[in-house]
């Protein structure tokens, strides 16, 4: 019985956000590094203690560090101005800039968190991976991860420049329109698992050599068209010349 | 010179040729063939006048080793397509060049085929120049005419008009022959789908769980609580049905009509879709909380409409652009898709899983003929 408890206790602890096992707070520099980065560069459309401005920017309360960190590190916040969906940018700051601008929200609310370390592929079952990829991730990134369009202008963004920590986080977060894939749904482990495999599939040279976008039969037919017909529409001039 | 007098002509002459005079040559019959087709040969020449020269040598030579070089790379298509790994490897490696070494490979030997019987016909043969007549169009009148009559005196032959039992008799028997040519080919279209009643049932009808309520399952037959779909997140989800092996086959073929996207909405978003509920008075008690399940087959074309937008709420299918607005009972918005997605009556057992209260209220899927 007391045992049961102990593992009742410990497992809730490791789940619990900002509990003790994970997560450890972040270091008070950190935090007030993030404010300092917030007050200067975000504080006008998320507002003063990042509790949003309307019409302009939503709160940023219980978004967690893993939320921020994506949308800092592609470079997709700061934002360039209002569109159907933010696009990936060169960023304005760097690695730890995000950070600590993450452990600044995360401060605020708490919310969702990304594990420590660059490398969140190790470990990871590649063939798991895949599977979980092809049920939850190809609908909208598509099978190779190119992406494909969404409704009114927004689009599922291709892979290609995904690091291991925006993947995690995005799955973590749910950024903009992509749906929430909370530790409940898919764990940790499983994160690793398709990171795992989005890391394979775009380091894995394509058969043949040319991936063509890696968009599937229809573009592969439509090259093998324009460019046959060109070579054999030049072949053609180059023998009625000869004769 | 119109053909017709070239023709004329040329068959006058007939009389004057003897092919038996051991005189001529196999070339003066060819030409005379030639003549006699309206072709005029008016200029010969062959390309080397000296057999065996130097150059005459090169040029065979060359045409030789394109002969042999197509040989060599037919060859080495063949040794490639059996021996060069094709399996699936991961990483740089010769598995990943397969498909372009039996490509190149088949490529150049046809190119050098080609090139081969190309440089034999340009540099070997004898240089030529024929000349033949257009032929006019049309026939002259008289034969026209002698054709025509020909063939109505067939029909009077045959006698169809003087025995018409005949001509009746003669279809009557052709008719089922031409039945028996047709009968394999529709006889394999006809197919009755109510027997069994697949286009009404899917997988998540209860009397395939012997009248209890089928479960909601992942992909790999686990059940699902609530807890387990994050807010904004969305889960495929498959009737949970084991054979009697005790192996999960929700998610195979068997019941490629069920798969279901089962969606965590938003507090405020799910207040939205419950006040909407009324517009479509079956689907009134079938989301659970902030829970809500539609097929994920799209009803314009059946492709899995589950591009799921977690902020606008809508859900896109990728083979023509249909949308759904998961607000309003998945009424259609945009695209060639006319008919909601069907809502799968949810419900939470005592057991904490999530189950199906009863199969689709609706077919899922794009129409059909009886479809009420």
């Amino acid at each position: 019985m007391i045992a049961a408890l102990a593992l009742v206790g410990s497992v809730y602890a490791a789940f619990v956000p900002g509990g003790a096992a994970q997560g450890a707070p972040a270091p008070s520099s950190d935090v007030s590094a993030g404010k300092t980065l917030f007050d200067t560069s975000c504080i006008t459309c998320h507002g003063a203690n990042a509790q949003g401005v309307a019409g302009r920017g939503p709160s940023l309360i219980g978004v967690g560090d893993a939320s921020v960190e994506f949308q800092v590190s592609t470079g997709r916040m700061p934002a360039a101005g209002q569109s159907a969906q933010e696009i990936e940018k060169q960023p304005v700051f760097d690695e730890t800039q995000a950070q600590q601008i993450g452990a600044y929200i995360q401060s605020l609310g708490g919310g969702p968190q990304l594990p420590e370390g660059n490398d969140l592929s190790n470990g990871g079952n590649i063939a798991q991976g895949g599977d979980l990829f092809r049920v939850n991730c190809s609908s909208c990134h598509a099978f190779g991860g190119g992406g494909g369009a969404l409704s009114s202008g927004k689009f599922a963004p291709t892979l290609a420049n995904a690091t291991d920590r925006t993947i995690y986080a995005a799955m973590l977060s749910g950024p903009q329109n992509m749906p929430v894939f909370g530790d409940n749904q898919i764990s940790p482990q499983e994160k690793r698992d398709i990171i795992a495999y989005i890391q394979n599939l775009k380091s894995d040279p394509a058969p043949g050599g040319l991936s063509i976008g890696r968009v599937g039969p229809v573009a592969e037919g439509l090259v093998i068209f324009l460019v046959g017909i060109v070579v054999l529409l030049f072949a053609m001039l180059w023998i009625a010349g000869k004769s | 010179m119109s053909t017709h007098s070239g023709l004329h002509a040329a068959e006058a002459d007939n009389e004057e040729f003897d092919h038996t005079d051991p005189r001529l040559s196999r070339f003066d019959l060819v030409k005379e063939g030639a003549r006699r087709d309206g072709v005029q040969l008016v200029y010969y020449a062959p390309r080397f006048p000296v057999p065996g020269t130097r150059r005459e040598a090169r040029v065979v030579r060359a045409v030789g080793l394109l002969f042999f070089l197509s040989g060599l790379f037919a060859t080495a298509f063949v040794v490639a397509y059996i021996w060069w790994p094709w399996r699936y490897q991961d990483g740089s490696n010769l598995s990943k060049l397969y498909t372009p070494v039996l490509g190149v490979s088949l490529g150049l030997s046809l190119a050098c085929l080609g090139l081969g019987f190309v440089a034999w016909g340009k540099k070997l043969l004898p240089e030529e120049i024929a000349v033949q007549d257009r032929h006019d169009g049309g026939s002259p009148a008289d034969e026209k005419k002698l054709t025509g009559e020909t063939m109505l005196n067939m029909v009077d032959e045959l006698g169809i008009k003087r025995r018409p039992l005949l001509a009746k008799t003669a279809l009557l028997g052709m008719l089922p022959l031409g039945a028996v040519a047709v009968a394999p080919l529709i006889g394999g279209l006809i197919k009755n789908p109510h027997k069994p009643d697949i286009l009404f049932h899917t997988g998540w009808d209860p009397s395939l769980n012997s009248g209890h309520p089928i479960a909601v399952c992942r992909e790999d037959g686990t059940k699902i609580r609530p807890e387990d779909v994050s807010i904004g997140g969305q889960m495929t989800v498959f009737p949970g049905i084991f054979n009697t092996d005790g192996d999960f086959v929700g998610a195979s073929n068997d019941f490629a009509d069920s798969p279901t996207l089962l969606i965590h909405l938003r507090q405020d978003d799910a207040q939205v879709l419950r006040s909407n509920l009324v517009h479509v008075p079956i689907n009134e008690q079938n989301t659970w909380g902030n829970f809500v399940a539609y097929s994920k087959i799209c009803t314009h074309a059946g492709c899995p409409a589950s591009l799921y937008e977690q902020q606008t709420n809508r859900l896109l299918c990728p083979c023509h652009q249909s949308q759904f607005n998961i607000l309003d009972n998945a009424r259609p918005i945009f695209g060639p898709a006319t008919r909601r997605l069907p809502m799968l009556p949810l419900t939470v057992a005592d057991d904490g899983f999530f189950y199906a209260k009863s199969d689709y209220q609706v077919p899922v899927g794009p129409g059909f003929w009886e479809r009420p």
